[in-house]
């Protein structure tokens, strides 16, 4: 590829700056509300932890008996954190890509606010004892849903506007992933919500709550993948066809998938043999996307030295791959009917809503703040304490439910084993779930509190933090830079 | 050619979907789902107890499904002596099927477990009586009184001595009577009517040859009893 | 027969058949042609010239070659909002 013409070379750079600032004020709004989130959903879950080991702990407040404060973090990590920073991710990716200013960045501002208006009520609801009885879908369909559907519409409809104004035709890969999440799941949560009854019930709450994680949670997340990590390497992924067929073998297959939550249960075997047909069909796009992510990288780790984002996305792209292949592996009989009902379950969500999307979601967070903030990251080191407790505390959590899960579910096949002893094994892993909780935790109050200093910085310092001219990153302390936008 | 991978899944894709429309949809259209014998709808109060076990979360922990004998321990545990079927949910909207057994299944409790007050008991302070339990307390759903304040309509809950402090009673709330009311209506074990189901995926494991576990049992489908 | 959640197989089909169309379309709009080309639209003209410190020597030299002088990675370089 020969250099482009000065001229065009200008050019570019104003398209870009003028994409940045046209999502700036709606982005920053998605990032702050979704770390306080974040820290709200770890204090939920941390809260749920102890009482799975610590009964009588909270037994003073209805509002914190475990089946509802477990809700709450589920429905603040999913709808509050997750899914506000990618929506954050997705109003910054899409101008980029499509070379145009975000459309009516005001109606995303007040997307931003419905949304948390919802969740306020949803949360509040749940913990108040209001509950739709769905898993995934607890928030009042009444009350709560229609500001979230209300929100969510609001940050849909300027990404279409901007897609249909764009200035580049072809679509890039991560363009489709974003925007088929946005097309997917306004239809996944309409009909997640609707009231069957029966076993259709379940088949429709399954369907949905594996959607949300396949075609909104992975699809935004493994968009990002595909943006950060050529980005932050200066190269292109190494096949741009296989992240293609990636992307259509999960639309074609994905929705298939559900079922799988209720093997052994009260469903005709075909649909369930199917989603497990289409679990195993799913190595297609996890291996294209897995292939594709690593052979970009290889050769390069040391990158991941210098760039948190890099740092954060590939750890997360592997974190995908696994989760996948684990994914997979469950859903075969043989498995399942250890794992099923089992706190396998519960690692494995765990390794794929934090392994993968909230590393993800960091790494993209690293990338844009200071773009949209106008300075740096104050320091390398928070961003090191950072990664590392992220990382130790994911690691423990899964190790030590799925090795209980595993303990648990052998015992519960085993007729003559008491029930007792499936409690019991268990023990060990709840305590150490707590601990790598409050580890998290503590890697997510660091980084609220550097997110917080970023943007709180004095505004003279206008362009100060590249106190170094090398591109030095995680590695020494100080400035924190990447080398190109 | 680049493009022979398109033209693959297009394919593929195109047949699967064929597939699913000319085999599938008309089959699952002609079929309703009667409920199973002497399955009725819930009563007032036991609905009233099943919205407030969705309140307070018990799906999190308690299944309501048991998977076929070949398959799982679920029978063999005195969880039913049936593997459920769709027939089993008729009435329930939304599902409690549920995800996690970090507690027993609860399809057949009011079988297993047909006294009220033991499930008073256990859901103000569930240790008294299952010392290893994990299971958090129920207290909102209770009321903690002077003795000498109970009035004749109140429902005393019998703990054991020492779990309550001195003169003081722990009276059931109606919610906590409604809720175990819901608890003791889950039976769904009998057996399955003509109109039963079989071929779904709890009994995916009877293989050819195997005998079904409830004819191995002596259990002659009953004839269906109207509702 | 056996029962199945008819709404469950009729949103497999409706988000199969909007996959499809979307895919059909793509195809036509040429979508998948020069998809080389394309695989660099993350990247501004300079982006990959810009000197990445991780890389080796052969690395350097086979960027390069691919895109011309490096570029010393300099402030405005990651700030386009700046």
């Amino acid at each position: 590829m020969s250099a482009a013409p000065a001229d065009a070379r200008r050019e570019e750079i104003a398209i870009r700056a003028s994409a940045d600032a046209s999502s700036r004020a709606p982005v920053l709004v998605f990032f702050a509300t979704a770390v306080a989130w974040l820290l709200f959903g770890s204090l939920a879950g941390e809260l749920a932890s102890l009482a799975l080991h610590w009964p009588d702990l909270l037994g003073f407040a209805s509002f914190l008996t475990f089946g509802r404060i477990r809700t709450a973090h589920l429905n603040a990590m999913i709808y509050g954190w997750a899914s506000l920073a990618m929506c954050g991710v997705s109003l910054w990716m899409i101008p980029r890509l499509v070379h145009q200013q975000l459309s009516w960045p005001r109606l995303a501002m007040a997307g931003a606010a419905l949304w948390n208006v919802g969740l306020v009520i949803g949360i509040g609801g749940i913990l108040a004892g209001r509950n739709d009885g769905l898993e995934w879908l607890e928030m009042d369909r009444a009350l709560a849903d229609p500001w979230l559907v209300a929100g969510g519409a609001c940050v849909g409809i300027p990404l279409l506007a901007t897609l249909a104004r764009r200035t580049v035709d072809h679509l890039y890969v991560s363009v489709w992933y974003v925007i088929g999440a946005f097309l997917w799941f306004p239809v996944l949560f309409l009909v997640g919500n609707w009231p069957f009854g029966g076993v259709e019930s379940a088949a429709v709450n399954w369907f949905y709550a594996h959607n949300a994680l396949g075609l909104w949670l992975t699809a935004v997340n493994v968009g990002a993948a595909y943006y950060f990590i050529p980005k932050v390497l200066g190269r292109p992924v190494y096949s741009y066809q296989l992240s293609l067929l990636g992307f259509w073998t999960l639309a074609f297959f994905y929705a298939l998938n559900g079922m799988h939550h209720l093997i052994g249960g009260p469903l005709p075997t075909w649909m369930i043999t199917t989603s497990i047909v289409a679990s195993v069909l799913m190595i297609i796009p996890v291996v294209a996307v897995a292939v594709n992510h690593h052979m970009t990288v290889v050769g390069r780790f040391a990158a991941l030295r210098y760039s948190p984002t890099l740092r954060f996305v590939v750890i997360g792209a592997m974190a995908y791959t696994a989760v996948s292949l684990q994914g997979m592996f469950t859903a075969l009989r043989e498995v399942n009917r250890i794992t099923h009902f089992t706190q396998w379950t519960i690692a494995h969500s765990h390794v794929g809503v934090y392994g993968f999307v909230t590393f993800v979601l960091f790494g993209s967070m690293y990338y844009v703040l200071p773009r949209l903030a106008g300075r740096e990251w104050p320091s390398a080191r928070l961003i090191q304490w950072h990664f590392w407790l992220s990382l130790g505390g994911i690691g423990l959590y899964v190790v030590a439910l799925t090795v209980v899960g595993v303990l648990q579910g052998l015992v519960l096949l085993e007729p003559s084993a008491p029930f007792q002893r499936s409690v019991e094994v268990t023990i060990p892993g709840l305590y150490a779930r707590s601990l790598a909780g409050l580890v998290l935790g503590a890697g997510h109050l660091l980084f609220a509190l550097h997110c917080a200093a970023l943007l709180r910085a004095p505004a003279r310092r206008a362009m100060p933090a590249l106190l170094e001219a090398r591109p030095v990153v995680v590695r020494d302390a100080g400035a924190v830079q990447e080398p190109a936008s | 050619m680049t493009r022979v991978w398109l033209l693959l899944l297009g394919a593929a894709a195109t047949l699967g979907f064929a597939m699913v429309v000319l085999v599938v949809l008309p089959g699952a259209l002609l079929v309703r789902i009667e409920p199973s014998a002497g399955l009725a709808p819930y009563g007032e109060r036991e609905a009233r107890g099943r919205a407030v076990y969705i309140a307070d979360g018990c799906v999190y922990c308690h299944s309501q499904q048991v998977r076929d004998p070949s398959f799982t321990s679920d029978v063999d545990r005195g969880w039913g002596r049936r593997a459920s079927l769709p027939a089993d949910y008729v009435h329930d909207a939304p599902h409690l099927l549920g995800t996690m057994r970090t507690g027993p299944d609860l399809l057949n409790v009011g079988a297993r477990l047909p006294d009220p007050s033991w499930h008073l008991i256990h859901l103000y302070d569930p240790r008294a009586v299952v010392p290893w339990s994990i299971m958090p307390p129920f207290r909102h759903r209770f009321e903690l009184r002077d003795a000498d304040a109970v009035g004749p309509g109140d429902t005393v809950v019998p703990l054991p001595a020492g779990r309550v402090p001195e003169g003081q009673v722990v009276v059931a709330k109606p919610e906590a009577i409604a809720l175990v009311a819901y608890l003791l209506s889950l039976r769904r074990d009998a057996p399955p009517g003509a109109a039963a189901l079989l071929d779904v995926d709890s009994r995916f494991w009877c293989g050819q040859g195997d005998e079904p576990r409830l004819a191995r049992r002596g259990e002659a489908p009953a004839a269906e009893t109207p509702r | 027969m056996i029962p199945s959640s008819v709404a469950v197989v009729a949103m497999v089909l409706l988000l199969g058949a909007s996959a499809l169309a979307l895919f059909v379309w793509a195809w036509r709009r040429g979508q998948f042609d020069h998809l080389d080309e394309q695989s660099r639209a993350v990247f501004d003209a300079r982006d990959p010239r810009i000197e990445r410190p991780w890389e080796s020597e052969a690395q350097r030299r086979e960027r390069e070659r691919a895109h011309g002088p490096p570029l010393p990675a300099q402030p405005g370089e990651w700030g386009g909002a700046a």
